[in-house]
């Protein structure tokens, strides 16, 4: 069902004074797959977005995107190479309007001479958010309204859209649910299988484990900065996943009776 | 669906007639006018006031434009006042002992010496930009603590340079004095409101404020001042960018040194003595938060105005200048009590 192994992380460590955030952790992320990344407080999920993003250079291990190696030192050449990531710290500027959110970085100018200078082409990037976001599945008001006037809801829809309508190869969703009502993230949840069935490799963080069970094909459980477990999400279920979080067991049942 | 929409559209108008600094602005002035006119016998409403209003207006206007774009970007540049200091003496010290020129060269023919002056204090002020880029985006200063270093140390090079006297030199105070327009009689409608210098200031301040308001250096000064971090996951070099606001800054300042120049006709250690108070109270009172991602340049240009129409307003209507600081600090805290209001009404 998955295809072919886009991104992937071999043996990856970062410690920040004497804590050590990932101790040697890897993955496979594959096209058209999510994959659900768990873990207590602190067990190192958003150290390890964090490198992905390239929001953070790891002190050791490697990264390879499409079987080449890469190397992130700033989050635009992420951004570049095609992988998006929403933040769980709010990545909007509340004081900017949908439309300078949804294109911030990447911005259209104005033909000729002003557009060399920097003058943006402000009309157009409004309908084309839009249109991006209509078509991510996120109905937003009004492209020219300012963040801060948006519900929370609203905010992580335009979050998530930018993300989704942008990415080319990985998006990175960490806590996409967090503070949503039950209706907001169940669309969350439908954007996100639209991205896998456009063949977007996908990660999705979340302590609300009813979506990660939900909407994954695969879970890896972070403890203390390790990968303990990586196995397919049918083999779990809320009581397994919860007992392989909190370290009380160490192996699936399934496992076990093999 | 379509009800909503209306009535959202109807109440986002409602709030910004109502949320509007600048227009909220405009009205403070005219309120201000009409006192001052009322108070001072109508002596206050005449074309020199004005003119003169306006002549303070440009020394200051290009820090409250510097102070604008730092202030909307989460920062402070508590050094522009020293570098105006800097700049006007170094401008001096490069007519006088470098090209050996005395205060006997006057009018046009000072002109080209002038404009090489004007290059040097801008220079100047890029230094200091320069200075505090590195303090902040290199050393990691925190900008308040960063900029009073350099406002210390510009106001104390500014003594050294000049050795504690003005530096006299070249001038032309057809510069700074009011144009007017020919073939109208003065003694029937005086038309002389803006000197050469200031109609300069002017079109400086709208040339920053249409890259603040329409261009990319804009968006990121806002974004970074919004939120950080998301444009820096956005891919914005906030080193970079915030390093060129300050850059900005400092060349501004520059160019408000030389204004002090032509001004004096000299050099002077003390001449921008006290001058980043009044471009922060400016900024503020126009509208910008100190906590980032807000302003306008438009209500920057409004602020700096109602400041001198204040100062010489209250000498016209005979009020103690002592009064001054007073007055300013309660339009300061208005402005911030209004924004304040504001967020309340505003956001959700």
């Amino acid at each position: 069902m998955a295809g072919e192994v886009i991104y992937e992380v071999k043996n990856v460590s970062k410690r920040y004074g004497s804590v050590v955030a990932l101790d040697g952790a890897s993955l496979k992320l594959h096209a058209g797959e999510v994959l659900g990344l768990v873990g207590d407080n602190g067990a190192g999920k958003s150290t390890l977005v964090k490198v992905l993003s390239g929001a953070h250079d790891a002190d050791g291990g490697e990264l390879f995107l499409d079987g080449k190696e890469v190397r992130w030192h700033d989050p635009r050449q992420a951004l570049d190479a095609g992988i998006e990531t929403l933040y769980q710290e709010s990545g909007l500027a509340p004081h900017l309007t949908v439309s300078q959110n949804v294109f911030l970085g990447r911005e259209k100018f104005v033909k000729g001479f002003f557009g060399k200078l920097g003058f943006l082409a402000r009309k157009q990037m409004e309908i084309e958010a839009h249109h991006d976001l209509e078509e991510v599945g996120i109905a937003v008001p009004s492209s020219n309204r300012s963040v801060s006037q948006l519900s929370g809801g609203q905010r992580q829809a335009v979050a998530i859209g930018r993300a989704v309508s942008w990415a080319q190869r990985v998006i990175i969703l960490d806590e996409p649910t967090n503070h949503l009502g039950a209706r907001q993230a169940g669309e969350v949840l439908q954007i996100v299988k639209a991205a896998k069935a456009k063949g977007l490799g996908v990660i999705f963080i979340s302590h609300t484990l009813p979506h990660v069970l939900e909407v994954t094909d695969r879970v890896v459980v972070l403890r203390l900065g390790k990968i303990v477990k990586d196995a397919p999400t049918n083999l779990f279920d809320g009581d397994t996943l919860v007992a392989m979080i909190t370290g009380t067991i160490t192996e699936l049942p399934s496992e076990k009776s093999k | 669906m379509t009800d909503s929409k209306q009535a959202l559209s109807v109440r986002d108008r409602a709030r910004s007639l109502v949320g509007n600094q600048t227009s909220l602005l405009i009205v403070v002035m005219i309120v201000l006018s009409v006192v001052f006119t009322a108070f001072s016998n109508g002596t206050f409403l005449s074309t020199g006031v004005f003119a003169n209003i306006l002549t303070d207006w440009g020394g200051y206007i290009l820090l409250a434009v510097g102070q604008t774009l730092v202030v909307i970007s989460g920062g402070i540049d508590l050094s522009v006042g020293s570098t105006v200091s800097l700049s006007s003496v170094v401008a001096g010290f490069f007519m006088v002992k470098i090209l050996g020129l005395n205060s006997d060269l006057k009018g046009v023919d000072a002109w080209g010496v002038l404009a090489l002056a004007a290059l040097v204090a801008i220079a100047t002020g890029l230094v200091v930009g320069a200075v505090n880029a590195v303090l902040i985006n290199v050393l990691k200063i925190v900008p308040f603590i960063a900029t009073l270093s350099t406002f210390g140390a510009a106001a104390g090079l500014a003594i050294i340079v000049s050795g504690g006297m003005p530096m006299q030199g070249p001038s032309d105070f057809s510069l700074i004095n009011p144009v007017r327009i020919p073939g109208i009689d003065p003694a029937v409608f005086d038309t002389g409101l803006f000197s050469p210098m200031v109609l300069v200031m002017i079109i400086v301040t709208a040339i920053v404020g249409l890259f603040l308001h329409k261009a990319r250096f804009g968006l990121y000064t806002y974004a970074i001042g919004s939120n950080a971090f998301a444009a820096r996951a956005a891919g914005i070099n906030v080193k970079v960018h915030t390093s060129k606001i300050y850059l900005v800054s400092g060349a501004l300042s520059g160019i408000a040194g030389f204004y002090a120049y032509i001004r004096l006709g000299s050099g002077s250690p003390s001449s921008g003595m006290g001058m980043e108070l009044y471009a922060i109270a400016a900024t503020v009172i126009g509208g910008a938060s100190l906590m980032g991602g807000v302003g306008r340049m438009w209500g920057t240009a409004l602020g700096t105005l109602i400041l001198f129409t204040v100062q010489s307003g209250l000498l016209m209507t005979g009020v103690a200048t002592d009064w001054k600081q007073i007055i300013v600090a309660i339009l300061i805290a208005a402005a911030v009590a209004v924004q304040t209001l504001q967020k309340k009404n505003g956001a959700r």
